[in-house]
C-alpha cells in the first residue's frame, strides 16, 4: 500500500530492496504499514472545548501529546487548539458528522486527511532504539509511556509518534509523499536487529 | 623588520633556527593616538597596514581583546573568490581578489594563497538558472567564473560523486579558477608584522569596554582593560561583537550574530585538488595543505556568543559531504569549533562612518569575509584617513537600510562563503 | 542542540523548532506615518544582545504554537519561556550567571 503513485519515488535504492516479509513472532523488532484508516485534523479553539469534552466517540478533552481512545477509534491531541482523529476507513462520513454533531455552534474546522497520511507500526522489544536513530525525542518508559502522542521529526520527514501499547508498539503517521523515506529510514535503522519487515 | 629570505633561511638554517627573533613588539598603550583599530583580526590590521603604508598614519594603534586572529579570522575555511553578482560586490571582492595575487609579495610573508579553483555545485535547475546568471554577470564585470557540466566538474574534481542516482544530483557547476583558500593565521601575522614595522602599535590582551563621546557628540577615546586611550578617530572592525561594541556609543546596528562551524578531518595524503561548495545541501570542504579536509558547516538559527554551535548543524554537514564524496564515509574528524559571524539584513557589509564623529565601522562580513580581508582593509583605511569613503565602499554604508539601496546577495545566491 | 522548553510540550530538542529573532518588536500601526529612519529601525535594526535577550520561537515539528524566551546568548542557557501576549519576564542581567 506503500507505492501509491502518490508515493515519493526515491531514486537511490537502500540496502533492502523489496520488503522483507518473515513473520517473525519473537523478532525483536516488527514493522509494519497499517491498513487504510479515516483520518481527521480538527482544530477548534481551547475556549470551545467547554461542552464538547467528547465527540464521534472520543475524548478531545486531554492533555497535549496525548491520546486517548482504542484501536478503533482515537482522538490524539498536538497542541492546545489541535487534534488528530482516526477510525476505521470506511466510518469517515459517520465520523465526520458526529463531530458536527457534537461541535455545533462553535467555531472550529474538520479536514479529512484520510489520504494525505500513512500509518506503519514500529513493535517490538528494540523499537524505541530503531526509533531513536532518526528521532531526537526522549523515548525511556518515563518520558514517553503508553498513552503519549505527539508530532515530531524522523530523519527528515515531519512524522506524528504515537505510542500504542506496553510491547511497546509505536505508531508512525507521516505524509504519504514521505512514507517510503520513512519507512526505509526504519528499515536501514532495524537492520542490526533483524527485523521482521512486512 | 628582518626580510625573509632564501639568503637569511640558509643563514639561519646553519644556525639551528635559533635567530629568529619576535615578528612585532608587544608594547604598552600610549596615552593617545591619531586612530585606534578595535579588533586584531585580518581586517582591523590590514586597516592598521593601509593606514600606516598609504596614509602615513603611523601614530596608530590595533587593540584586540585576546589574540591577534583568534576571533574568525582564525577560525575560518579561508575559501576566497570574487564571483559575487552584483557589481558593488563584484567590484569589492575583486579588488580584494587582485590584492591576494600579490599578498605574499607585498607583505614578504608567505600567505600561501593557493588559487586551486572554487567550484560551486548546483543541484537543481533553480540553482543552474542563478550559477548562469552568476557566470554572465560576472564577465560583465571582468569576474573570472565559468560553467561546467557534471562531467567537467568530475575531470575538475575527480573525488566528486556526479551520479545520477544521489539524492540532490550535481547538475552542473560554477567554477571561478582564480579563487582558492590561503592560510588564516598568516594572513593576520603577516599583516601584523609589516604594520607593527611600520611604527603601528598592536596590543594583545586589551578589550575595549567603552566609548568616550566628547559634548559635541564626537569621539575622545575608549575606555579598555588596560586604561582610557585618547583618540579622535576609531575604527571598530570586531565582527561577531560589533553590536556590543557600537552600543557603547549608543549607535544600533542592523546586524545579527550567529555561531558559525567549521571542522576538520584527520590528515590524509593529497586527494581534493581545488575548493567545492554547495549551497543547496550545505557543505564546503577543500584539503589543508597538512592534508585536513576543511570542512564548512552551517549556522545555527539563533543569536548567540558562544562560539560552539548545535552538533546537528555539523553532522547534517557531514550527510551531504558523504553523499557527494562516498570515499569519505569512513574518515574522522578530529576537531570542530565555532566562530560569530556577524550578519546584516541583505548579507552585504558595512563600511564607512556612523552618525558619531570619529567613528567608523567596517562589519556585517557574516559568514564570507575572509577572503575580503585586504580589499576591506585596504579600502577601509581609506575611509578612516579621508573621513570620506572610498569609491569602492561608497554603496556599502550603514544608511542604505534606512535609503533602500540593498545590496541583495542573500536573495541574489544564498551566498555563503 | 538545545533543549527548548515549549510552554505547552515541555523540554523538546531545538530541530523541532524555528528560531524567530527578537521578540517583542510590534509591528508600527501606521507605517505610511514612519520616517525613512524609524521604519529601517523596525525592519533592519536589532538588539543582537550579548547576555538576557527575549526571542521568538516557534515549535514548528510539534504543536506548532509561537512563543518567547529568555536566553543568555553569552552561554545559551534558556532562562524563561513564556507565551505569546504575556509580559516579558522581569530578570536583570547578571541574575542568571549562577
Ligand atoms: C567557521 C567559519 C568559516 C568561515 N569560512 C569562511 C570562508 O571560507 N571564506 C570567507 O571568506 N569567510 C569565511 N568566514 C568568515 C570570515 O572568517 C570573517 O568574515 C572574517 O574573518 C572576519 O574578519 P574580521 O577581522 O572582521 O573578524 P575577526 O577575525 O573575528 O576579528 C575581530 C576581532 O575583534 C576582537 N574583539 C571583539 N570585541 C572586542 C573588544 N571589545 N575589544 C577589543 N577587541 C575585540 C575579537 O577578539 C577578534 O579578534 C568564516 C567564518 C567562520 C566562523
Ligand atoms: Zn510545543
Amino acid at each position: 500500500m506503500l507505492k501509491t503513485s502518490h508515493a515519493a519515488h526515491r531514486d537511490l535504492s537502500l540496502p533492502i530492496e523489496q520488503p522483507v516479509t518473515r513473520p517473525d513472532t519473537k523478532a525483536q523488532v516488527v514493522i509494519r504499514p497499517l491498513p487504510a484508516q479515516a483520518r481527521f485534523s480538527l482544530r477548534l479553539n481551547e475556549a470551545d472545548l467547554e461542552g464538547a469534552q467528547t465527540a464521534a466517540g472520543v475524548t478531545l478533552d486531554i492533555p497535549i501529546n496525548t491520546r486517548s481512545g482504542s484501536a478503533e477509534r482515537s482522538s490524539i491531541r498536538l497542541g492546545p487548539n489541535e487534534w488528530l482523529l482516526t477510525g476505521p476507513y470506511d466510518d469517515a462520513e459517520v465520523i465526520a458528522s458526529q463531530i458536527d454533531a457534537a461541535l455545533s455552534g462553535r467555531f472550529y474546522t474538520l479536514v479529512d486527511v484520510s489520504h494525505r497520511n500513512v500509518g506503519i507500526t514500529v513493535s517490538g522489544r528494540r523499537a524505541a532504539e530503531v526509533l531513536n536513530s532518526g528521532c531526537p525525542l526522549d523515548l525511556a518508559e518515563a518520558a514517553f509511556p503508553t498513552g503519549m502522542a505527539t508530532r515530531t521529526l524522523m530523519g527528515k520527514a515531519e512524522i506524528v509518534l504515537m505510542r500504542l501499547d506496553d510491547t511497546p508498539t509505536y505508531q508512525v503517521e507521516c505524509w504519504r509523499s514521505f512514507s517510503t523515506y520513512v519507512r526505509d529510514y526504519l528499515i536501514e535503522a532495524a537492520r542490526e536487529f533483524e527485523p521482521s519487515i512486512a | 623588520m628582518r626580510r625573509f629570505s632564501l639568503l637569511t633561511l640558509l643563514k639561519e638554517a646553519t644556525n639551528a633556527h635559533q635567530g629568529w627573533g619576535r615578528q612585532w613588539r608587544a608594547p604598552e598603550p600610549k596615552v593617545g593616538y591619531d586612530a585606534v583599530i578595535v579588533g586584531g583580526g585580518g581586517h582591523g590590521l590590514a586597516t592598521a597596514y593601509y593606514l600606516a603604508k598609504e596614509h602615513g598614519m603611523r601614530n596608530i594603534a590595533v587593540l584586540e581583546k585576546g589574540w591577534i586572529g583568534g576571533g574568525n579570522t582564525g577560525r575560518n575555511t579561508t575559501i576566497i573568490r570574487s564571483n559575487y553578482l552584483y557589481d558593488e560586490s563584484a567590484a569589492i571582492y575583486e579588488h580584494a581578489l587582485k590584492l591576494w595575487e600579490g599578498l605574499s609579495q607585498e607583505l614578504n610573508y608567505n600567505v600561501m594563497y593557493s588559487a586551486r579553483g572554487v567550484m560551486m555545485l548546483a543541484h537543481n535547475v533553480h540553482d543552474v538558472q542563478s550559477f548562469k546568471r552568476h557566470v554572465y554577470a560576472n564577465r560583465l564585470n571582468g569576474v573570472d567564473n565559468e560553467w561546467l557540466t557534471p562531467e567537467e566538474a568530475k575531470e575538475f574534481c575527480p573525488p566528486l560523486n556526479i551520479s545520477k542516482r544521489l539524492r540532490y544530483p550535481v547538475m552542473g557547476a560554477a567554477l571561478q579558477r582564480r579563487g582558492g583558500t590561503a592560510r588564516h593565521d598568516a594572513v593576520a601575522w603577516g599583516y601584523a608584522r609589516g604594520a607593527d614595522a611600520m611604527g603601528v602599535d598592536i596590543i594583545q590582551n586589551c578589550e575595549v569596554t567603552g566609548i568616550r563621546r566628547g559634548l559635541s557628540g564626537a569621539v575622545e577615546g575608549v575606555e579598555t582593560t588596560r586604561g582610557f586611550i585618547r583618540t579622535p578617530r576609531i575604527g571598530v572592525v570586531a565582527a561577531g561583537h560589533t553590536s556590543v561594541i557600537m552600543e557603547k556609543a549608543g549607535v544600533r546596528m542592523p546586524l545579527e550574530s550567529f555561531p558559525l562551524q567549521a571542522l576538520v578531518s584527520e590528515p590524509v595524503k593529497p586527494v581534493f585538488p581545488c575548493v567545492v561548495m554547495s549551497n543547496a545541501v550545505h557543505a564546503y570542504i577543500s584539503q589543508s595543505d597538512k592534508g585536513e579536509l576543511v570542512i564548512g558547516a552551517g549556522t545555527d538559527q539563533y543569536v548567540s556568543y558562544s562560539q560552539q554551535g548545535g552538533i546537528h548543524i555539523a553532522t547534517h554537514t557531514l550527510d551531504a559531504i558523504c553523499e557527494l564524496f562516498p570515499q569519505f564515509t569512513r574518515m574522522r574528524m578530529l576537531r570542530n569549533w565555532g566562530g560569530i559571524v556577524d550578519v546584516t539584513p541583505d548579507r552585504s557589509p558595512i563600511i564607512g562612518k556612523t552618525p558619531v564623529q570619529g567613528l567608523f565601522v567596517n562589519c556585517g562580513w557574516g559568514t564570507g569575509g575572509f577572503k575580503a580581508t585586504p580589499g576591506s582593509g585596504h579600502v577601509f583605511a581609506h575611509t578612516i584617513a579621508k573621513g570620506e569613503p572610498h569609491p569602492i565602499a561608497a554603496p556599502f554604508t550603514m544608511d542604505r537600510f534606512r535609503t533602500g539601496r540593498l545590496i541583495d546577495e542573500a536573495a541574489a545566491a544564498a551566498v555563503a562563503h | 542542540m538545545l533543549l527548548v522548553t515549549c510552554p505547552y510540550c515541555g523540554p523538546r530538542p531545538e530541530i523541532e523548532f524555528r528560531c524567530g529573532g527578537e521578540a517583542h518588536i510590534a509591528r508600527p500601526a501606521e507605517p505610511s506615518k514612519l520616517s525613512d529612519k524609524e521604519w529601517a529601525e523596525f525592519l533592519f535594526v536589532r538588539t543582537n544582545a550579548k547576555g538576557v535577550f527575549a526571542e521568538r520561537w516557534n515549535h514548528a515539528h510539534g504543536c506548532q504554537r509561537w512563543f518567547n524566551a529568555l536566553r543568555d546568548t553569552a552561554s545559551d542557557r534558556f532562562i524563561q519561556t513564556y507565551k505569546v501576549g504575556e509580559k516579558r519576564p522581569d530578570r536583570t542581567p547578571g541574575q542568571e550567571r549562577l
